[in-house]
């Protein structure tokens, strides 16, 4: 018998992957509903508007959860692990790469990658909220005058 | 840009982009894509795909450092990217269909938004 809302293919397939957190809560594959609306919208939004997803997941993860700045920068960070293997693979594949120039620059980045990732785990909430914020009024002034 | 002075120039973009991308948790290709186009002289689609074979390892990187800082939840983050990565595909195939700039012009004022909340709880808050 089905236990009332978990009706159709759907349901079934919702219900096989739900399981009870500690707190009681459901979560599916692990993840609440509201961090899998914000991936998928994260994705989502990046796809549409040609934009890196972590500066769509940052505001997204400040305002809907509960997680501090700092974290949220972080869980930004892992996420875009699997987004950009994903891309690689769709866009890489198309051979308009360019291996030396990503080298260089990738040389010079993993080396920036320790110092700022070091920076986060050190810096105060209210100094990186202003940094951030900072950072996205230049990004939204960039996307005005483009479009 | 002869050859060598090329390569320093990127190199050193690549520290700073880096170090943003670590400190303000986004990939930086918000950054590279318009240094690869406008320095280095890449098109466009050359831009993209270059900078995002250097967003991964930077992302891999500046996560574990965290990881062993105790900041965040690889795990999560992991499970919640696989995700968007489903998003993006759905996406980039909407993209087509719809109007990307009235997007854009709705999105930069959300994020014009988010930036004078987040600028104003870090200087008037508590």
């Amino acid at each position: 018998m089905s236990t009332g809302y978990e009706t159709g293919t759907l349901g079934s397939i919702a219900g096989l992957a739900r399981t009870r957190a500690a707190d009681g809560g459901s979560t599916y594959l692990g993840l609440r509903p509201r961090f899998i609306a914000i991936g998928l919208a994260g994705g989502l939004l990046s796809g549409l508007l040609g934009v890196g997803g972590g500066i769509v997941m940052v505001p997204l993860l400040v305002l809907w959860t509960a997680y501090r700045q700092r974290d949220a920068h972080a869980i930004s960070l892992g996420a875009i692990i699997p987004i950009s293997c994903a891309s690689v693979i769709t866009f890489g594949a198309a051979g308009q790469v360019r291996p030396f120039d990503a080298l260089a620059l990738a040389a010079g980045s993993i080396a920036g990658a320790r110092v700022g990732a070091g920076a986060l785990s050190r810096i105060e909430e209210r100094p990186l909220k202003l940094v951030f914020g900072l950072f996205l009024a230049a990004v939204a002034v960039l996307m005005l005058v483009r479009s | 840009m002869n050859g060598m002075a090329l390569i320093a120039a990127l190199v050193g973009f690549g520290v700073v982009t880096g170090a943003a991308s670590g400190l303000l948790g986004v990939g930086g290709g918000t950054l590279m894509v318009p240094f690869l186009t406008l320095a280095a002289g890449l098109s466009q689609h050359a831009a993209e795909a270059t900078s995002l074979l250097v967003v991964l390892p930077t992302a891999i990187v500046a996560s574990l450092v965290l990881r062993r800082r105790g900041v965040g939840d690889l795990g999560l983050a992991l499970r919640f990217g696989a995700l968007g990565a489903v998003g993006g595909v759905l996406g980039a195939l909407l993209a087509l269909a719809l109007p990307g700039h009235v997007l854009r012009l709705v999105f930069a004022c959300f994020l014009l938004l988010v930036s004078v909340r987040l600028v104003r709880d870090s200087l008037f808050e508590r």
